[in-house]
């Protein structure tokens, strides 16, 4: 009989309590998680190039303005740059940072639901919700500040349309994604038929808000997705670590005493949430959510997609997407949409191919 | 500890169990068998509470389960489904350390008892060495044993195990149902177990249930009701049952179903190995076997060669030991 390879059992010494192999264990009080020792990493490495690329973004644009001059205009003290600097880059940038997080969140969330890299909430249909009210309300003539909540609307009732399709058998995987491709292109027919019969000039704007952009916007739009954030916070503290059971399959995770419907129910409504906020207010800026999390994925090389990482990563992507869209064409400026397809997507075939030269 | 009371289960429109009582001993080791789509994992994952019963009620210590909060249940019951899915990329002791999912909380993620809980489980299913590995590069064998870790780091009283010996080669088969029994006798752990190989059933079965079309047909220890009448009322195969040469447990042979399958050169081995022991008589019983001697006789001219028609030469094959041989004089009075 042969017998079975024995791996030697190696005694490791575990002083106290430690946590499992590559993680570390923070504790508060009553309050003990456990944390990814590369995502900490990933996370620093990431809030730095963040707030370098930010200050970059100050600096560059017309007119250009040195780094000490945009470090004493942040500081407050009074500068001839202030307008420039304070008022139209500034706005901006903090809006790109805080709606790139919001789609690293959604994409996240949803990709961990959809159990499916491509998914995101282009392809589950909130975006052509948000994009179908807004479409409507640009070609009716409603008023410019109902186009936001009226984009808000459709997303959530998309959403809705999405989870009664998606509901039978537990929201699984499968069912989800298929719904929200029936939804999306349902959808997306509408706005069409919706944009051909506007008025010209109506269905080019209501275009170049489905591009999403950041151009003309600011302190409003990143205070109400700031909001969503804050206000789902709590939820997403759970998020961060229900998403850890959401590789295994329902009949182990139900084994371990958890239920992986509510689950699911929860994690996508929370992303759906997010998605719809966001692109209410700034456009199906889509790629960020589909590529941030599964490049945060493989820098931490997690199983599923870390949330912070993707929230960190998204706002760098789409901080960069926006300078690059103001300044490579300058003085046109394309949609950071554009752009954002342009930067993550050769990355992500970088990746794929150096994950498949490591793995053959 | 684990009974059912009226319990009618399926899936869609179909019913697999209809009205099953059932009593599952605590602290043995409980096999269920019976032939494909005949009720046993849905059995058994309805006891997992995996599949919510039409009507009826799993108990557990006469409590309903449904009743239960599953985080409850998931302390004293650990279960392992048929074919878990792997996560791309986990290390063993990441994986392990998921059994401790009932007794945290996302504000308290990990504690002394849970590093405790994951090296004793690892130690027991003896994966420690493994633990840095993902285990999406482990074998099969390796692999289950984490699983089956998985469940032990939940500090469960019971084990539901779903044919976990599916998939392994004859070895690792060996290693999982060993690792079971070591649970079972050293822990004091309540094993429940689907396994599709009846010899291995018996071997390691404290108490065997036979289901056929969603009922139990015998429920007790295998060496009292695994009989060649049950396994024909069964899975509707004749066989013989003879007591295991190592174990003594009953040994399912299944019957000839066709003459060309015996093989006199099998018989020469038989006679042959018992030869030296000096057991004539053996070879006597043997040797009438009629009918098969003629034709018998050519395949043996084929295969051995030199060897006369009729008087075989001793095979050189020691491997059978005389445990073995002190049986063998059972089986041509099979009477097929």
């Amino acid at each position: 009989m042969t017998a079975p390879t024995v791996e030697r059992p190696v005694r490791r010494s575990r002083p106290g309590v430690a946590a499992l192999p590559g993680r570390a264990l923070v504790r508060l009080g009553p309050v003990s998680v456990q944390v990814r020792r590369r995502s900490v990493l990933v996370a620093a490495t990431l809030v730095v190039l963040l707030l370098a690329a930010g200050l970059l973004s100050l600096c560059l644009g017309t007119p250009y303005v040195a780094l000490p001059d945009v470090l004493r205009a942040l500081s407050g003290t009074g500068t001839p740059y202030d307008l420039v600097v304070l008022d139209l880059r500034l706005p901006r940038l903090v809006l790109a940072a805080v709606a790139g997080a919001a789609f690293g969140v959604a994409g996240t969330l949803i990709q961990s639901v959809a159990r499916n890299p491509l998914a995101s909430p282009d392809v589950v249909g909130v975006t052509q919700g948000a994009g179908l009210a807004a479409t409507v309300a640009l070609t009716t003539g409603a008023a410019a500040v109902l186009v936001a909540p009226a984009a808000l609307v459709g997303g959530l009732v998309a959403a809705v349309l999405l989870f009664a399709l998606g509901a039978r058998h537990g929201l699984a995987a499968q069912r989800f994604v298929l719904a929200g491709v029936a939804v999306a292109f349902a959808l997306r027919a509408l706005t069409e038929v919706v944009m051909l019969t506007a008025d010209p000039i109506d269905g080019m704007r209501a275009q170049i808000w489905l591009i999403g952009t950041l151009a003309g916007r600011g302190w409003t739009e990143t205070l109400w997705i700031a909001l969503t954030l804050v206000a789902l916070l709590p939820v997403l503290a759970w998020a961060g670590w229900a998403l850890n059971s959401t590789a295994l399959d329902d009949d182990t995770a139900r084994g371990i005493g958890l239920r992986p419907v509510a689950r699911r129910i929860g994690l996508a409504g929370t992303g759906v949430v997010a998605a719809a906020m966001v692109t209410a207010q700034v456009g199906a800026v889509d790629f960020v959510a589909l590529v941030a999390p599964q490049l945060a994925r493989r820098l931490v090389r997690a199983e599923r997609p870390p949330l912070v990482c993707a929230a960190l990563l998204g706002a760098l992507l789409l901080v960069l997407a926006d300078l690059a869209g103001r300044r490579l064409f300058a003085p046109t400026q394309l949609p950071a949409g554009v752009l954002t397809a342009a930067i993550g997507g050769p990355y992500l075939i970088f990746l794929l191919v150096r994950g498949r030269r490591r793995s053959s | 500890m684990l009974s059912t009371r009226d319990l009618v289960a399926g899936y869609d429109e179909r019913t697999v169990l209809d009205g099953l009582d059932l009593e599952l001993p605590g602290d043995a080791f409980t096999v269920i068998v019976g032939p494909n789509a005949c009720g046993k994992s849905t059995l058994l994952r309805t006891l997992a509470r995996l599949l919510t019963p039409r009507r009826g009620a799993v108990l557990l210590d006469g409590t309903a389960i449904r009743d239960l909060p599953t985080r409850e249940v998931a302390r004293r019951l650990g279960v392992l489904p048929q074919s878990p899915l792997v996560p791309e990329g986990v290390t063993v002791a990441d994986l392990v350390g998921r059994g401790r999912q009932p007794y945290q909380r996302w504000w308290r993620q990990w504690s002394e008892s849970d590093s405790a809980a994951v090296d004793r489980a690892m130690a027991l299913a003896d994966v420690t060495g493994l633990a840095d590995r993902p285990v999406d590069t482990l074998s099969g064998g390796q692999r289950q044993r984490v699983w089956i870790a998985m469940t032990l780091a939940q500090d469960t009283e019971a084990l539901l195990l779903d044919e976990p010996t599916t998939f392994l080669d004859l070895a690792h088969q060996v290693e999982v149902l060993d690792l079971l029994h070591r649970l079972r006798v050293e822990r004091g752990r309540t094993v429940v177990a689907v396994l599709h190989d009846l010899n291995q059933a018996a071997r390691y079965a404290d108490h065997l249930i036979a289901m056929r079309s969603g009922a139990v047909v015998a429920a007790g220890p295998p060496r009292q009701i695994l009989t060649a009448d049950l396994v024909r009322d069964v899975f509707g195969l004749d066989c013989v049952v003879v007591p295991c040469p190592v174990t003594g447990a009953p040994l399912v042979v299944p019957a000839l179903t066709s003459p060309s399958l015996a093989r006199p050169s099998g018989a020469a081995g038989l006679a042959g190995s018992a030869g030296p022991s000096g057991a004539a008589g053996l070879a006597g019983s043997a040797g009438p076997s009629g009918a098969a001697g003629p034709a018998g006789s050519t395949d043996a001219a084929g295969s051995v060669g030199p060897a006369p028609a009729g008087a075989p030469t001793p095979a050189p094959r020691p491997s059978a030991g005389p445990a073995v041989n002190s049986r063998t004089g059972s089986y041509p009075s099979k009477g097929i």
